[in-house]
């Protein structure tokens, strides 16, 4: 009898104490569940959370507006970069940097023919003044630093472009409106005219398709240097006087 | 020899504190009703102890009853509209009351009879 009434009280609070529990908890969150809040507090937190949206909204807005700012300046870096690349390859192209291709006319000039160095120089300037865009004297590129000249030694005249000296026979090689370029040196009393008298005949050769090398060596600068106008915005004064300098 | 319900208590509370499930929000009200019958008829099992009529059956039956049973009348009052559920409360609040009492006078006639027999 005694043993019993333990076991049962026991177990009735164990029960009890399962159930005690279990409801403490259920009406612990049901108190702090939001159908239980007072009507003040529920106006507080409204106020309070559409605040905060409110100023989560304006970061989003702050942010992509600093991230299509970022996206201008990736662009406007990108347009820079191409715009560079392209300048530089027309700077490549007008520098003699790169071999060229392109339609244009070849003047072969034999041993036997008697041309001087000064007779290339006229057909070369002949040939830009007829709009050639790129000219090479054998594996010698024409720039605008190059000289045509000529080198002696005991037995022999050499001619020579850039310094290196040019075998026979000399080709010339022009890229332009071949049709242009060929009347351009063989116009009445022209160059060709002029070249007959003394029994020289340059072979011309229209093609479609010539070859004008690159230059072999990058020219070296030591004393020049840009020249910079100076800034009108920097001082007020000064650069009147400058710019009326310079209109004279 | 109180320690074993009181270790009982305990565990229960460990026990329920650490299950995962929760009550559902509907059922607290209910919930409310039965865990205070079931106060109710454990408070009654302590004081049929010191009076000497305990009948653990009577205990068992009544806990579980008397739970489901106010549990059943609060869920039928909600559903009849009439307010059983106080009704309940106000019963099992009552006899909770006076189960303490006598539980209290039958803690101090044991403790005088005690005096006395010393």
């Amino acid at each position: 009898m005694k043993r019993k009434w333990y076991l049962t009280i026991t177990a009735v609070f164990l029960v009890m104490g399962i159930l005690l529990s279990l409801q403490f908890r259920a009406q612990e969150n049901f108190a702090s569940g939001l159908t239980m809040q007072r009507t003040e507090n529920l106006i507080a937190m409204v106020r309070d959370l559409s605040s905060k949206r409110q100023n989560l909204s304006f970061e989003i807005l702050d942010l992509t507006e600093r991230l299509t700012a970022q996206k201008q300046a990736e662009r406007d870096d990108k347009q820079l970069v191409s715009n560079i690349a392209n300048e530089m390859n027309k700077l490549n192209i007008i520098t003699g940097a790169t071999e060229l291709i392109g339609p244009g006319l070849t003047i072969t000039i034999d041993r036997y023919m008697p041309i001087l160095y000064i007779d290339i120089i006229n057909i070369v300037n002949e040939l830009w003044a007829a709009g050639a865009e790129a000219i090479s004297i054998n594996d010698q590129r024409v720039t605008a630093n190059s000289a045509i000249f000529y080198a002696e030694n005991s037995n022999n005249v050499f001619l020579t472009v850039n310094n290196h000296t040019i075998d026979y026979p000399v080709v010339i090689m022009a890229i332009g409106d071949a049709a242009n370029l060929e009347k351009g040196l063989t116009i009445p009393g022209g160059i060709m005219d002029n070249l007959a008298l003394f029994g020289a005949y340059p072979v011309l050769e229209k093609k479609d398709e010539t070859t004008v090398v690159a230059r072999n060596d990058t020219p070296h600068f030591y004393f020049l240097k840009e020249y910079k106008p100076e800034d009108t915005s920097s001082s007020e004064s000064k650069p009147a006087a400058n710019n009326q300098i310079h209109n004279d | 020899m109180w320690i074993l319900p009181l270790l009982g208590l305990l565990a229960g509370a460990f026990i329920g504190s650490t299950l995962t499930y929760e009550v559902p929000p509907t059922y607290i009200k209910y919930m409310s009703i039965a865990v205070l019958a079931s106060l109710d008829s454990v408070l009654g099992g302590v004081r049929a102890l010191l009076e000497n009529d305990f009948d653990s059956t009577v205990l068992l039956s009544g806990f579980f009853t008397n739970a489901l049973l106010a549990a059943l009348l609060a869920y039928l009052g909600d559903r009849l509209g009439v307010d059983l559920y106080l009704a309940a409360v106000f019963v099992f609040g009552v006899r909770l009351f006076q189960n303490l009492a006598n539980i209290r006078h039958g803690l101090l006639s044991q403790l005088r009879n005690n005096k006395q027999e010393k």
